[in-house]
């Protein structure tokens, strides 16, 4: 997590800036019904960051797309800022800013324009829009970009017009961000989550879809894991890695080139812990204690063997994939 | 602020808006609008008889005012479903009325550039003649065809999948159109059957509208003039519903 909570900042006991009631999306065709979204139920507060973890096809998006009032729900209650979203829509967009997955600015405009022309769409009045304007592009690092145009830019550049495009409203109390920094590159990625952790100050529930693990790891206060259009897990993101049975993990590398001493020390090894992932020359065994004095000892011995191993906690991607794959009960 | 006071407020931001992108795009604009219409007018000059000039006249000037904004107007929208603007068009906390209307009126401008042009060349190159005082009836027409033709690209733009699919559906519409509903032939000569068809159009209306300002046919101007005015009602109601923009 990017910032520590302090109690004046918890937002634990603010209204919540969205709340989702037992939403289910259902699309209908004549190829049958499609359920993309079902019983779902989610509170974001003032200041919070949730992410949206889980595989393509998860219902994400569409669980975004409701919330930003681009879909009707089939059935269910949303709420931003206590604004029903269905019944009063205009009214509850006064209240959100939205940065659709894959959007891309109009490419015929500088940076200042866009955010200028959008703010005022928003509601900002014309009276001091320039200095308003000024202000976003400082806080969003664009001013030296004012008088480009977005043609002329870089992905990550263009995330950030679309960052202090979604800013640029004199009501808002939701950020909604889908797949904020797909295909963008890791430098960039790193800047984008910086602006967007620099957004709880001012009280912003902020409500991600992505699926980076280490972007809900960097940024999210709670994360929940969706997966089969229901949130299978949500809570912070040391809950979620406590759904896990066991509480390290053992990494050996270099599987294809071990030594006979070392092949043997590592089967002994298996014997005690379980393999709980390989992939090519990597393989993850499963400790209960990733601190515990015997540990040690063993990753000593595999040293001895000429083996590269590490331990460590368990991490956000192990409870994940655990939980994804349908081998741990999720706590919603 | 009460809402027609935000959504003027909002209509003319955002047309300004699509105004300054479109200036940067500026040549392919008029290239479009002016240089493509005249060539039809002085290809279709050559081929009619000297008492169906005004028709071919109103014709090309149709091609300018009414498809060519069901071409442009779909073909916008479908721009902007492909980089997912119109997603953010949709969160954002205005009608669709106001979003169709920035789209289209930036265009008015050009169009009427365009249809003032062709209008120019057909006084000045085929002795189609216009008096002084009918010209401010026929600017004032050209904006009532075009809008009353404004809601068939919107539809085409909001029901249409792919950018592409969009694009073929325009073209389709707008050759369907303009057989059937005769913008270069008079309504007359269709069979009794597609007489009934070519009046479900705004462009029969539209094309009947400016002939007869043209010709000094004051009943069935005003007539049409109703007729298009209905249209354009009609239109902002169902883009004002919103079809396609909250999706079901």
């Amino acid at each position: 997590m990017a910032t520590p909570r302090t109690e004046a900042s918890d937002p634990s006991s603010a209204a919540p800036v969205l709340s989702v009631r037992d939403v289910n999306k259902t699309y209908r065709s004549r190829r049958g019904d499609t359920v993309a979204n079902r019983s779902v139920d989610l509170t974001v507060r003032p200041g919070e960051i949730v992410a949206l973890l889980g595989p393509n096809g998860a219902g994400k998006t569409t669980l975004l797309r409701q919330i930003a009032g681009q879909l009707l729900p089939t059935s269910g209650r949303i709420e931003v800022g206590g604004v029903d979203m269905v019944r009063h829509p205009l009214r509850a967009k006064e209240l959100l800013s939205v940065i659709p997955q894959e959007c891309e600015p109009k490419l015929s405009l500088t940076v200042e324009e866009h955010v200028r022309f959008f703010a005022l769409l928003k509601g900002v009045p014309t009276k001091g829009i320039h200095e308003y304007t000024d202000r976003l592009l400082e806080r969003t690092g664009l001013t030296p970009y004012r008088s480009t145009l977005v043609r002329e830019l870089s992905g990550g550049l263009r995330r950030r017009v679309l960052i202090a495009v979604a800013l640029a409203s004199p009501t808002m109390q939701l950020l909604l961000l889908d797949e904020p920094t797909t295909g963008v590159d890791p430098e960039a990625r790193r800047s984008v989550w910086q602006l967007i952790d620099g957004l709880r100050a001012q009280r912003i529930g902020i409500l991600l879809t992505t699926h980076y693990i280490e972007e809900a790891d960097y940024l999210a206060d709670r994360v929940a894991i969706v997966n089969g259009g229901r949130i299978i897990a949500e809570g912070t993101v040391d809950e979620i890695r406590d759904h896990l049975p066991y509480r390290g993990r053992v990494e050996v590398r270099g599987l294809d080139h071990l030594s006979p001493e070392g092949r043997q020390r590592l089967d002994a090894l298996q014997l005690r812990y379980p393999v709980g992932f390989r992939a090519g020359n990597v393989e993850r065994l499963r400790v209960p204690d990733p601190f515990a004095p015997e540990i040690a000892r063993e990753l000593a011995r595999l040293a001895e063997a000429g083996v590269v191993a590490s331990v460590g906690p368990v991490s956000l991607e192990d409870a994940y994939l655990a939980l994804v794959d349908g081998k741990l009960e999720g706590a919603a | 602020m009460s809402g027609v006071v935000t959504a003027v407020r909002q209509l003319a931001i955002s047309v300004r808006m699509s105004f300054v992108e479109t200036t940067r795009e500026l040549g392919f604009v008029l290239g479009f609008t002016i240089i493509f219409p005249i060539g039809i007018l002085f290809f279709l000059n050559h081929l009619v008889a000297p008492d169906l000039r005004t028709q071919v006249l109103v014709g090309t000037v149709m091609m300018e005012t009414a498809l060519l904004n069901i071409n442009v107007l779909a073909q916008a929208i479908g721009s902007d479903k492909q980089t997912r603007l119109f997603d953010l068009w949709v969160s954002l906390p205005v009608s669709p009325v106001v979003y169709a209307l920035s789209v289209a009126v930036v265009l008015l401008p050009f169009t009427l550039i365009s249809a003032a042009v062709t209008l120019g060349v057909a006084v000045a190159f085929f002795g189609v003649a216009v008096s002084t005082s009918t010209l401010v009836f026929l600017v004032a027409g050209f904006a009532l065809v075009w809008a009353s033709t404004m809601g068939i690209g919107y539809l085409i733009g909001v029901f249409g999948g792919t950018p592409r699919q969009i694009n073929s559906n325009a073209q389709l519409v707008g050759v369907i159109l303009t057989f059937f509903a005769p913008v270069f032939y008079p309504v007359s000569v269709l069979p009794a059957p597609l007489r009934a068809v070519a009046y479900a159009w705004p462009l029969t209306w539209g094309t009947q509208f400016l002939v007869g300002i043209l010709q000094g046919a004051a009943s069935t101007t005003l007539w049409s003039a109703l007729v298009l005015v209905g249209f354009v009602i009609l239109w902002l109601a169902i883009i004002g519903i919103g079809p396609r923009w909250r999706q079901v």
